[in-house]
């Protein structure tokens, strides 16, 4: 297992392939059920695991965990991940998905939230390849909440397909949806995004944002924000902003001094900082400020 | 240095909006430029900073003699050019303190580094100066601010740049009393033989505050009138009708043109 040199230190590591688990974190794992009982911050690596089941990870009532998802594949593999979020509990989870290779990756990524509990959930998406990427989101639990951060660069000839669909199943639940997309080369970015409130959920809120910047004429941005509301007393949005470098903020920027390549690495550096700021572990951060660097060598000049 | 406009005609999406404008401002001069509603007080300084929706006709800008008519927006920066802009643009995601210092670093030499100590406490006396509250530095620029609040930042900025010519276009728009107070006594502590500074405003309110050295009119894109302060005062009391009869200037009908629109707050 070729495990990045940081974790390796990490005390609260669980690394697994299909041959080999370290264990560092003494979590409870039985079968594919990784059970967190002890709340700290959690580093989880995954590489090329061949899963015939989804890996579940219980979230004990009342724990406030972090946790860290770093999956390498360089494989064409189908993965399916379960968060159970008991009652009172909150996770923020980190993910972040790779690919050594150009390949296919099917994904999916299912929460289930209790009464009380709460999710954060920060996905940074950064690879050249082929992903279908599926999350659900149910707040069953009255008064759940959960926060959806992406951060999304398209490359190359990177395909991804994403569905993002948060299920309101009780009372005062709450969702909130950010995709920060950027696309460049010939890259294809897809998105679709969905919440549904049902019949007698009301108080409820659902709200989503997407935006998207286009680095090149070649590159493909498309989002699709729907909201399936069945009750009246709930609050929603959702929108999309999908379109070129804005002109007015490219002449703010010049207009300051900054060359034109200096205002563009800035404009896209105010799409992805927010994202890196919002996550706490230095190496982490310092991992993914690495990632968008390489990719975005070079794609802030007018092209 | 001098900043000399000569017979300047200007047109966007085939109006000419600036037809034989002439203006000279020598370094350390105040300039108070004042005019009616659509009679091209924004183009100037948007022509001289370079904006590229603008297209100039004939005529052209001299810095020093130089003409900078093909130069880019950024080499205008920071050959001393500076536009504090009637509606500052946000940029969300950029921290100002991160848009500042990249912008101070742009005017420094290869060989040259930023000092990030002095960088900081340059910056933090400016904001305390303005009153822009603590956290600015790490506040996006110019996202959920305040009217007000955006134009003292465009003050803050020209303090940290050290312009040798700043058109401040209806800096006063959009603040109180007290807040215009404070930004004219920044302003008017910027003052030096150095910088050449344009105002251009509608009233007489700004003009309390940063003393004008000559007052121009202008009126259906030209300059038509020059004076000092007796022109500030008539123009409170009388509005403009009475230069246009004095010169017999008859109105146009000039339809305002969009330049794009704000970027929606994500």
């Amino acid at each position: 297992m070729n495990i990045l040199k940081f974790l390796k230190e990490k005390k609260t590591l669980i690394a697994f392939d299909n041959e080999q688990v370290i264990n560092k974190a003494k979590i409870s794992k039985k079968n594919n059920h990784l059970n967190f009982e002890k709340e700290n911050d959690y580093f989880v690596f995954i590489e090329n695991y061949n899963l015939t089941e989804k890996l579940v990870f219980e979230v004990n009532k009342g724990l406030n965990l972090r946790i860290y998802l770093i999956t390498y594949q360089s494989k064409n593999l189908e993965i399916e991940y379960e968060f159970n979020i008991e009652e009172n509990a909150s996770l923020e989870l980190y993910t972040n998905f790779n690919t050594r290779r150009n390949n296919k990756f099917n994904l999916k990524l299912n929460f289930n939230l209790d009464e009380n509990a709460s999710l954060k959930l920060m996905s940074a998406l950064i690879f050249n390849g082929n992903l279908s990427l599926s999350t659900n989101i149910n707040l069953n639990g009255k008064k759940s909440s959960a926060e959806v951060e992406v951060l999304n660069i398209g490359y190359k000839d990177t395909k991804f397909n994403i569905d993002q669909f948060v299920r309101h199943l009780n009372k005062s639940t709450v969702s909130n949806i950010n995709n920060s997309l950027i696309a460049t080369d010939k890259s294809k970015l897809k998105y679709s995004v969905s919440g549904f409130i049902a019949k007698g959920n009301e108080l409820s809120k659902a709200h989503q944002s997407n935006k998207g910047i286009m680095l090149s004429d070649s590159c493909e941005i498309e989002v699709e924000p729907k909201l399936f509301i069945d009750e009246y007393n709930v609050e929603a949005s959702h929108g999309a902003a999908i379109g070129q470098m804005d002109e007015m903020q490219l002449y703010y920027l010049l207009s300051r001094g900054l060359t034109e390549q200096q205002a563009r690495s800035l404009i896209i550096f105010g799409y992805t900082n927010p994202f890196i700021s919002m996550i706490e572990d230095k190496d982490i951060k310092r991992l993914l400020t690495s990632q968008i660097t390489r990719v975005m060598k070079g794609k802030a000049d007018n092209e | 240095m001098i900043l000399e406009i000569k017979d300047l005609y200007v047109s966007i999406e085939d109006n000419l909006i600036l037809k034989g404008l002439n203006l000279k401002v020598n370094g350390g001069e105040t300039h108070a430029i004042m005019g009616p509603n659509g009679t091209g007080k924004s183009t100037l300084a948007q022509i001289c900073m370079g904006h590229p929706s603008y297209k100039i006709e004939s005529g052209d800008i001299l810095l020093d003699g130089e003409s900078i008519i093909d130069k880019t927006v950024d080499e205008r920066s920071r050959l001393g050019l500076f536009l504090a802009m009637q509606n500052p643009i946000e940029v969300p995601g950029v921290t100002n303190f991160d848009f500042v210092k990249a912008a101070v670093q742009t005017r420094m030499s290869k060989d040259e580094h930023l000092r990030i100590g002095k960088f900081i406490l340059k910056f933090e006396k400016a904001s305390q100066d303005l009153k822009m509250g603590q956290g600015l530095a790490h506040r996006f620029l110019n996202q959920g601010f305040s009217g007000g609040e955006k134009k003292r930042n465009e003050i803050l900025q020209m303090k940290m740049l050290n312009p040798c010519f700043a058109f401040l276009d209806e800096i006063d728009s959009g603040l109180d009393v007290d807040a215009l107070k404070l930004v004219g006594q920044n302003v008017t502590e910027l003052k030096s033989n150095d910088l050449g500074l344009i105002l251009i405003t509608h009233y007489q309110r700004l003009l309390d505050y940063i003393t004008p050295d000559f007052v121009h009119i202008m009126i259906n894109g030209k300059i038509v009138k020059t004076g000092k302060d007796e022109l500030i005062k008539r123009i409170d009391q009388e509005g403009y009708d009475w230069v246009k009869k004095e010169l017999g200037i008859e109105d146009e009908d000039i339809k305002p043109y969009s330049l794009g629109v704000c970027p929606s707050k994500h």
